[in-house]
């Protein structure tokens, strides 16, 4: 069942570095390759915008005070699925966004995995 | 057909009547009168006409007191400002008359007063015209202490004069509590306006109604010219509504862009407001009652609160994150519980002594002497040097430093320089190039014993380099001399607060 990630390249925008550093452990455990971590919204515009393969994304929502959402628009373009996570949960989403996987700080393993899967099962329906 | 005006001279008519009459100009000064008028008031034609009302028949002493002359005058005022016919049933009024040997006396007399507006093709009021009727006969035939004289005496004088006296008692009652109403909504801290019709025509508009729409004009003028923009905004299909259904309509806290001027600035105010219909006495809405309130500054209390409590939430949820980080990771490199406990205490304990710092600053930022001094007092003040010059972090990065120092003061008091009694640390820092100024830190350990470097990169290490990367966008490079480490940071000086 978790054969989904292996090998999945996966971008993380996230300002705080602790907080970058678990999901990374995270994703890592669960057999991703991790592209990033970003810190702020420009450099996760760059990854998101290029050209090499990515396959999902973890997006803070709140980067250093800006929204993450230009970044969301630009994988969306790519058709690359993506994974909110955010201190307020589904509910602090614009309108626009709500229905998308989301993660709600604090998050468990188990919490992104689904959350992943989500994202990744959608694309491919 | 034939006019009247054209079957009988008007004019001649006028003048023959038995019934006193005289004609004032908006200025309420005399325009006409006749010959029953000039009799009854013993007064010529050349010493009224262009002089104002007032000046002959105004309050005098042993003449028409200030209460009487306002009532007259109050009249007239009416009239000019409703276009209706206004009545004073009873008005005690004495006038100047000429005495037997010629002198000035007041003649003590009772009046009935009709006074009616003449408009002109576009229906504006020029002229008022007066019918009085001198009472006063009535009234002195009204019943003595010596009791009636007769059944007809009282009819004709103690009754009549009784009703009248009882209509005006009544009328001036409803003057004043006309008058109260008015001044109470006028004054009112909530907006009123009253419409009328169904163009909605603006026919009173209180103070608070004035400053909402900018003191435009807009007395007498239909909601659609007077206020543009608000039909725009749905209001008035809303008025419609209520004109129609006879409905009420109500809104909270409805944003309102009202203009200075018609081509003016526009202000967005957030209102409270309820559009209730104006019926007649067969129940027909011939109007619209406006009221309501300005809570622009609740809403933007509230705004402003709901950012406070999502910033709390963000900065509440993500420390928590960053906690179950350290919980985890801490975690993965001690086995034993004990030793796990201790290592995340102190990780949780550096991290709370920064957030005090920063509550001390109200969130505003710490210095960086502050930082350092917090996360290594627990080693010892005397076996740490800090040099160098006042520099201001934001929270963000006070965190972050803070974190760091906590490592390598961990890490210098486990492997390093602290480990035994005679090691040292120095932290030097200073800014460099000026063109794009840089903060460097050195952190040295000066060791009594020798040190080696460790095997293994722990969370400690890992942290290090993950914090000065993605948190603070600098570099840092870690050597191992033989007396200890030595760490240099090169970050970018913050030109933000």
């Amino acid at each position: 069942m978790t054969d989904i990630f292996s090998g999945r390249r996966v971008l993380i925008v996230e300002d705080e570095s602790l907080v970058a550093m678990l999901l990374e452990t995270i994703l890592v455990d669960l057999g991703c390759d991790v592209v990033g971590p970003e810190s702020n919204i420009e450099d996760g515009l760059n990854a998101a915008s290029g050209t090499s393969r990515l396959d999902a994304a973890l997006l803070d929502v709140n980067v250093a005070g800006q929204e993450i959402f230009p970044v969301a628009e630009a994988l969306k373009a790519r058709g690359v699925p993506f994974v909110f996570s955010t201190g307020y949960g589904e509910a602090g989403l614009p309108e626009h966004w709500r229905g998308n996987p989301t993660v709600q700080k604090p998050f468990t393993e188990g919490a992104i995995r689904d959350a992943l899967m989500t994202a990744l099962n959608m694309q491919r329906a | 057909m034939k006019t009247l005006a054209e079957t009988i001279d008007l004019v001649a008519a006028f003048d023959a009547s038995p019934n006193p009459y005289m004609l004032l100009d908006r200025d309420l000064r005399f325009a006409g009168m006749n010959q029953a008028y000039l009799d009854v008031t013993q007064r010529t034609r050349e010493e009224l006409i262009g002089v104002h009302v007032m000046d002959v028949f105004g309050a005098a002493e042993d003449g028409p007191d200030e209460g009487a002359s306002q009532r007259l005058e109050g009249s007239f005022r009416r009239v000019l400002e409703t276009g209706e016919s206004d009545h004073l049933a009873l008005l005690h009024y004495p006038i100047r008359t000429i005495g037997d040997h010629g002198e000035a006396v007041f003649d003590d007399r009772y009046w009935s007063c009709t006074h009616t507006p003449i408009k002109n093709e576009k229906g504006e009021v020029t002229h008022i015209l007066q019918h009085t009727s001198d009472v006063s006969e009535l009234v002195r035939a009204r019943p003595t202490q010596d009791g009636p004289r007769s059944a007809l005496d009282e009819m004709l004088g103690g009754g009549v004069f009784r009703r009248a006296m009882e209509v005006e008692a009544d009328n001036q009652r409803l003057e004043t509590e006309r008058r109260q109403l008015s001044d109470v909504l006028l004054n009112a801290p909530g907006f009123v306006a009253v419409l009328s019709g169904p163009d909605h025509v603006i026919q009173f508009c209180n103070e608070a109604c004035y400053r909402l729409v900018n003191h435009r004009d807009i007395l007498g003028s239909s909601v659609q010219d007077a206020l543009p923009e608000l039909g725009k905004q749905g209001h008035l299909d809303f008025l419609n509504d209520v004109y129609e259904t006879g409905e009420p309509v109500m809104g909270r806290q409805r944003a309102f862009t009202l203009q200075h001027s018609p081509d003016g600035p526009a202000d967005v105010r957030y209102i409270d407001f309820a559009y209730q219909p104006i019926r007649d006495e067969n129940a027909q809405v011939i109007g619209v009652f406006v009221q309501g309130h300005d809570v622009t500054d609740v809403v933007l209390a509230a705004e402003r609160q709901k950012l406070m409590i999502d910033e709390l939430n963000h900065r509440v949820k993500n420390t928590l994150a960053t906690v179950q980080s350290i919980a985890m990771q801490t975690a993965r490199t001690h086995e034993d519980p004990r030793s796990f406990a201790e290592a995340f205490e102190a990780r949780l304990m550096a991290l709370s002594h920064t957030h005090d710092l920063l509550t001390k600053s109200h969130w505003e930022g710490a210095d960086l002497r502050s930082v350092l001094e917090h996360e290594t007092k627990a080693h010892g003040i005397g076996r740490l040097t800090l040099n160098g010059p006042l520099i201001g972090l934001s929270p963000a990065r006070a965190l972050s430093l803070g974190m760091v120092f906590h490592e390598l003061a961990t890490n210098a008091a486990k492997y390093g320089a602290l480990a035994h009694g005679d090691g040292r640390v120095t932290v030097d820092w200073c800014v460099v190039n000026h063109q794009s100024p840089q903060l460097k830190i050195v952190w040295t350990e000066v060791a009594g014993a020798p040190v080696r470097e460790p095997e293994r990169r722990g969370f400690g290490t890992r942290l290090i380099e993950r914090n000065v990367r993605h948190d603070l966008r600098g570099t840092v490079e870690m050597s191992y001399t033989g007396h200890g480490l030595r760490a240099e940071f090169t970050l970018p000086l913050e030109t933000e607060a």
